[in-house]
């Protein structure tokens, strides 16, 4: 899958402190358009910190951080203008409440693209298609089970046009026989040509799906290699351990 | 000395009905404005900076923790102090918007932190901004979780307003003071100044009630 487009996310030594527990160390990092980026690594190695730097939902202490030709290091960008671009899946989906699937999916689009009602709720409903739930349109996401409230996160995040996808763990709240449906979605994202970056421990995925696995350990980038290469011998001794616990567990 | 003597209600009706007037316009008030400065402070308290977030703490701290009865005396005394002249009724229900409100910033502010910071996450992920996050968003799910706290609040604030009494506010407990010092009767006038005020109290607590369940229902 040799797509290679321009630069959209650039770390070019970034560090960051959680007060002086420092979460990143030295990140180097590129991702071109349309690649698929798997992060894995152990819990605690920042992987999930590093995706959150994306679209700034966690600030970086130093270095550069540019992402669609914005640089995130710069206080002075219009940060609601950046995000739009960028989409975004939570591990606990995050679904608002209070709010029917449609209006969950139509909220940011009509605020924050400025689409009437009609138009936004036609765009939501050919993505409510695609992710094979258009019938919910009108539940309320306590109606819905897991698996079926991720993939309306995943529609929410598709309406807004986004050019590139985050993947916080979607798959790691969910009960096993529902992981495949969400995983089913994001695979034939990938294979459309949207760029993502997916945190996950779902080592099935990564292996068809991504261009690139990143692995993380203590902070820091230990691999960057493709994916192929990653399964078949990491380079590092590191990896090599999180792989085999992973897959003979 | 009966609990039940009809004739002071029937005799001093007129005096009953003023006060109750004036004890129903201050809790008017009084409601409508802690409920808008309550919020206000409420935002000051969480909003993201420094200076606001201060302002907001120090305005609950100070005043919750002084009783009622002084800070309606600041109104009362201070304020004619300061060239501006305020009415017993003015004061009296300042002092009672100012104490309440809080008291309703606290209990809104416990509502919005309560929803969980997801929500937040994924509304400003989105594109959208502080302001669109909280109207939309967080403030529609706070509201329910705080609505029980604020019902008593409002309930305590309905009650409260007898202050004014102390401070000749013309209220209902004004002239229930006044009555009892003229008649001497002063178990039946309280009896029914009591009554008076389950007259306000219980149907603003069966509506906090129902409210609960309406937005229940939504969800």
């Amino acid at each position: 899958m040799n797509r290679r487009g321009f630069l959209l996310i650039e770390f070019s030594c970034v560090n960051k402190f959680f007060g002086t527990f420092h979460v990143l160390k030295e990140i180097n990092l590129t991702i071109t358009q349309g690649e698929v980026v798997v992060i894995v690594g152990p819990s605690g190695s920042g992987k999930s910190t590093l995706l959150r730097c994306i679209n700034r939902l966690e600030g970086i202490t130093d270095g550069e951080l540019v992402v669609n030709g914005v640089q995130l290091h710069n206080r002075k960008i219009d940060i609601n203008a950046f995000r739009r671009n960028i989409g975004m899946v939570f591990q606990h989906f995050n679904l608002y409440p209070h709010k029917k699937v449609i209006d969950n999916i139509i909220l940011a689009p009509m605020k924050v693209l400025g689409m009437t009602k009609a138009e936004a709720t036609e765009k939501a409903m050919t993505y409510l298609q695609r992710v094979g739930i258009a019938d919910k349109a009108d539940s309320y996401p306590s109606q819905l089970s897991g698996g079926q409230q991720q993939r309306v996160a995943i529609a929410r995040g598709l309406t807004m046009n986004p050019k590139i996808m985050l993947f916080d763990e979607p798959t790691s709240a969910l009960d096993p026989e529902m992981i495949g449906e969400v995983l089913d979605v994001m695979r034939s994202l990938a294979h459309q040509g949207m760029t993502m970056a997916v945190v996950t421990h779902e080592m099935g995925f990564a292996r068809e799906a991504a261009d690139r696995i990143v692995f993380m350990d203590e902070g820091r980038i230990i691999e960057d290699a493709p994916a192929s290469d990653f399964f078949q011998q990491p380079r590092e001794e590191r990896a090599r351990a999180f792989l085999s616990r992973l897959l003979h567990h | 000395m009966s609990l039940w003597d009809f004739n002071i209600l029937v005799e001093h009706w007129d005096q009953f009905m003023a006060g109750l007037r004036q004890t129903i316009l201050a809790s008017l008030l009084g409601l409508i404005g802690s409920l808008v400065l309550g919020t206000f402070i409420a935002i000051l308290r969480i909003a993201p900076f420094r200076i606001l977030k201060a302002i907001g703490t120090i305005y609950v701290e100070f005043i919750r923790n002084i009783p009622l009865l002084v800070v309606v005396f600041f109104f009362f005394l201070g304020l004619p102090t300061l060239g501006i002249p305020v009415d017993p009724f003015t004061s009296g229900t300042l002092g009672l918007m100012v104490y309440t409100a809080s008291f309703i910033a606290e209990a809104i502010r416990a509502g919005i932190q309560a929803v969980p910071s997801g929500q937040s996450e994924a509304a400003r992920s989105s594109g959208l901004s502080y302001i669109q996050t909280m109207r939309y968003i967080i403030m529609p799910q706070a509201i329910k979780i705080v609505l029980p706290a604020i019902g008593n609040q409002l309930i305590n604030l309905v009650k409260n307003s007898s202050v004014l009494g102390v401070i000749a506010g013309l209220d209902l407990m004004y002239y229930a003071d006044l009555i009892n010092l003229s008649t001497f009767k002063g178990i039946p006038v309280y009896t029914f100044v009591a009554l008076f005020y389950l007259l306000l109290t219980v149907p603003l607590s069966l509506a906090v009630h129902y409210m609960e369940r309406r937005f229940a229902r939504s969800n």
